[in-house]
């Protein structure tokens, strides 16, 4: 068994991988899952990231967007509420 | 001068008129006065006027708000946030008044006042509040009992038939199926965490009364293995004109039982002598006609379950798809954990595999049934196709040989 | 997060719902007739009856018709009403002296009554001008338009069998209709217009571009210009980079307009479920009533009246004749576009000598 990792350090984790892409990729939970398997290895589950994703949301830090498919980003004023 | 000369003409005619109905309420809520005006000035130009918002929704929650904001909010000042809102309907859509004024006492303390009973997916739809409005209008809903609805790439709302509660041929009960596997999926409705939707659908019987072979990912249509419940005297009676064809609701008072009936079996498996209808059970495929036309005389039988067939959706963007079988038969009694693991299992495998808006029914096709079914824990049966591959392009696997090895063959001699 | 804040508790139980006859009921039910168009009788084997009426509406409602559903429902069925899977009402009573007072109470409200049997029921659709950012026609004005014109075949029971209609606003369909009898369909016909000035202050460029499902679209090719163009070849008029983006308008008064695709079916009975097929490519967009659209498909289904058979739905009448037969029928002039060029098209081809002339 790999050392477990912190569900606080996993919840920072994701939102950095969520900020670092803001405004050019969108994320879907299923590839933040994938990235922190990938970081973490047997260290995390699928159910951890899933947890800690709802952590995220919860606390107002990123929120889920829906462009044609459902994405987690950066709370943001999207373009179409924009009085242009 | 009316403000609405073209939507005005949709006031006439027979068929109830939306437009009558939406004035009464312009009359009370001005953000209709807007809504009607920004609907003829649509009918005018032939274009919408509306922008989708992809951000708002609920704390916590990915699903069931779907922002949207008039491209013309300085004619309209009360369409510029105009959002919608899915409420999760009951099992069936049977209300009491009580639960229904309590819904709309809600939605005129918060919202427009406009609604649909109900969108396609099943859900009650509430048309048009502001963002700030959003979060207390939940709350009014779910301190009654009421939930917000799936959207995005989520699990949405599952819907069913009216199943046992009114139809005699409901071969499962739908209802509670559609509850039971609604409050199992909580997280995964309220979360979008799959490639794109996931729809479960409930029909009792292979008429299929939701549509679910057409509109549901994973549809659950009720089946018997058994005989068809026969009364000789109400066949009798049909042969005799005394009971009217699809208990009256057909364009014909009387049955040929031959001609309507027995010739038309897809199966060929019935006989009628004048006295007496014969029906080669083991042969019947369930298609359901005879049973359609003769209520009072046919049901279907009491071994009874559900074939559990996958895949379905609208054409984006593969085309279209039906879902086809994947398990011929299931039974379907609570808390129905097979059906439960079975699910998860499948979500589990195409969230892995899937790409962003691909349906199960595409990433199926994209990556083969065999690999599917291994996954899923599924074994091949010959239910699942309408013919076998007509080419030679067959692979074989290292298990396929290690099967041989022991003695597995492919025709028995 | 307020601690008391409510999440997660799913619709409510179906089962205070239920009128009592239903619960006593469940799963009892024997057999059903339906004594008049419009009017269901159920009968348990316990030999209960349930009378339900069934009333056709729009699926666009206000708060002040639904509470008028409920005066109706309070008045004669012990408060106790339900919707079906085609946005029809259902008043629900185990009285059968209640039955005529309830019709009577629904048309005087000026509803209908119908929908059963071999009848036009109500149509299905989705939102349209009313609340969709990427329709191609309105939904509710054109469903309107056509259930008023085909009326008399909502309130009886006249045609070979039941007939659903469908209505989707644009190729999206989140309205799944591509399973109809008959499926009205809104198409775009011309690819997004982009408004470049407004763009690069409302989109993210990486994000639309990751948006279009065919990958039409790429970054301005003058990168002093922060905008996008579209490989209109590949365009296939879905309208998700509107979605993301919304100075990418897919719009065009002009071209946009309707097809009507045939033949579709869910049910198992006889044949198999069927999927809708293209039967008229193209007809204008022309609100108020929509009058081409509603010519049409009383022509199509006149045709389908006179030339099917019992029980025949209306994609089995046009597998019988064939194709080529019904385009004839109904005066269609067959084009480039009923033939499939997309991705399964080869299963579309016709490879037998099995036509006529």
């Amino acid at each position: 068994m790999a050392d477990s990792v912190s569900k606080e350090e996993l919840v920072e984790s994701i939102y950095q991988e969520v900020a670092k892409v803001q405004g050019k990729k969108q994320l879907k939970a299923g590839d933040l899952t994938k990235l922190m398997i990938k970081k973490y290895g047997d260290a995390v589950s699928k159910n951890d990231v899933k947890f800690a994703i709802k952590e995220l949301i919860d606390s107002g830090r990123c929120v889920y967007t829906y462009f044609g498919g459902s994405f987690i980003e950066l709370p943001h004023e999207e373009g179409a509420a924009k009085h242009i | 001068m009316s403000d609405t000369p073209l939507l005005d003409q949709l006031e006439t005619g027979p068929w109830p008129s939306f437009i009558a109905d939406l004035k009464r309420m312009a009359a009370k809520k001005p953000q209709i006065k807007d809504l009607l005006g920004q609907l003829e000035r649509s009918y005018e130009e032939k274009i919408t006027h509306w922008k989708h918002g992809g951000i708002v929704g609920v704390l916590g929650y990915g699903s069931g708000i779907i922002g949207r904001y008039s491209d013309l909010p300085d004619d309209f000042p009360g369409l510029e946030h105009f959002h919608t809102m899915r409420i999760n309907q009951p099992s069936g859509w049977f209300y009491t008044t009580a639960a229904l004024r309590m819904l709309c006492d809600i939605w005129d303390q918060y919202g427009s006042g406009v609604m649909n009973m109900h969108g396609s997916t099943g859900d009650i739809i509430f048309l048009g509040t502001t963002t700030d409005n959003l979060e207390p209008c939940f709350q009014a809903l779910a301190r009654n009992g009421f939930d917000i609805g799936g959207s995005g790439s989520a699990m949405r709302s599952p819907s069913c038939c009216c199943g046992l509660s009114r139809c005699e041929w409901s071969c499962y009960d739908t209802m509670e199926a559609c509850y039971d596997i609604t409050q199992e999926f909580q997280f995964e409705l309220h979360r979008p965490g799959f490639p794109y939707k996931f729809k479960f659908k409930f029909s009792g019987c292979p008429n299929d009364c939701v549509a679910a072979v057409a509109r549901a990912d994973c549809s659950v249509i009720g089946v018997w293995k058994d005989d068809i419940r026969i009364d000789q005297a109400a066949v009798k009676a049909y042969a005799g004109g005394e009971l009217k064809p699809k208990g009256g609701g057909a364009h014909v008072d009387k049955l040929d039982i031959q001609k309507d009936v027995v010739d038309l079996c897809p199966t060929q498996c019935m006989s009628w002598d004048g006295s007496t209808l014969k029906i080669n059970n083991r042969e019947c495929n369930h298609c359901m006609h005879c049973i359609n036309l003769m209520p009072q005389a046919l049901r279907p039988g009491t071994d009874k379950g559900a074939t559990i067939l996958l895949g379905s959706h609208a054409p984006i963007l593969e085309g279209a798809q039906m879902s086809w079988v994947i398990v011929p038969f299931m039974r379907m009694e609570k808390p129905f954990d097979e059906l439960k693991e079975l699910g998860a299992n499948i979500m589990e495998w195409w969230t892995e595999n899937g790409k962003n808006r691909e349906r199960v029914g595409e990433l199926i096709l994209r990556l083969g049934m065999r690999e599917f079914c291994l996954a899923v824990g599924l074994d091949p049966v010959p239910q699942s196709i309408k013919t076998p591959r007509c080419n030679p392009f067959f692979f074989w696997h290292p298990e396929d040989f290690e099967a041989e090895a022991e003695g597995k063959t492919y025709i028995k001699l | 997060m307020a601690e008391d804040r409510i999440t997660d508790i799913g619709p409510p139980h179906y089962e205070q719902f239920l009128p009592p006859v239903i619960k006593a009921n469940y799963g009892k039910w024997k057999y059903h007739e339906i004594p008049r168009p419009g009017v269901l009788k159920h009968v348990s084997e316990s030999g209960d009856e349930l009378y339900t009426v069934r009333c056709g509406a729009g699926r666009l409602l206000t708060t002040d018709y639904v509470r008028e559903v409920c005066d109706i429902a309070d008045k004669f069925c012990d408060g106790h009403v339900r919707w079906t899977s085609r946005n029809n009402i259902e008043f629900l009573t185990p009285k059968k002296e209640n039955v005529e007072p309830l019709i009577a109470a629904i048309k005087a409200q000026g509803w209908p009554v119908g929908g059963t049997g071999h009848a036009v029921t109500s149509i299905v659709h989705t939102q349209g001008w009313i609340h969709c950012h990427t329709p191609a026609i309105d939904a509710s004005g054109i469903v309107k338009s056509v259930m008023d014109d085909l009326f008399e075949y909502f309130g009886e029971h006249r045609l070979p069998a039941q007939v659903r209609i469908s209505l989707a606003c644009c190729l999206n369909m989140c309205g799944a209709v591509h399973c109809s009898d008959i499926a009205i369909l809104g198409i775009h016909r011309t690819p997004p217009k982009i408004f470049h000035d407004k763009l690069r202050h409302v989109c993210e460029i990486p994000t639309t571009i990751a948006a279009c499902p065919t990958g039409a679209i790429r970054p301005h090719p003058d990168k002093s210009i922060k905008s996008v163009v579209v490989n209109e070849e590949r365009c296939m008029y879905c309208g998700n980079c509107y979605t993301m983006c919304p100075a990418m308008p897919l719009f065009d008064p002009d071209k946009g307009g309707v097809a009507l695709l045939i033949g579709g079916k869910v049910s198992n009975a006889k044949h198999p479920p069927m999927f809708s097929r293209l039967g008229v490519p193209y007809l204008p967009n022309n609100p108020p009533r929509w009058p081409e659209v509603c010519q049409a498909i009383r022509k199509i289904l006149l045709a389908y009246v006179n030339g099917a058979n019992k029980w025949e739905r209306l994609g089995e009448w046009i597998t019988r004749i064939g194709w080529s037969r019904f385009f004839e029928i109904c005066d269609i002039p067959f084009t480039f576009q009923h033939i499939d060029d997309y991705k399964w098209a080869y299963d579309t081809y016709n490879t037998s000598m099995h036509f006529k002339f």
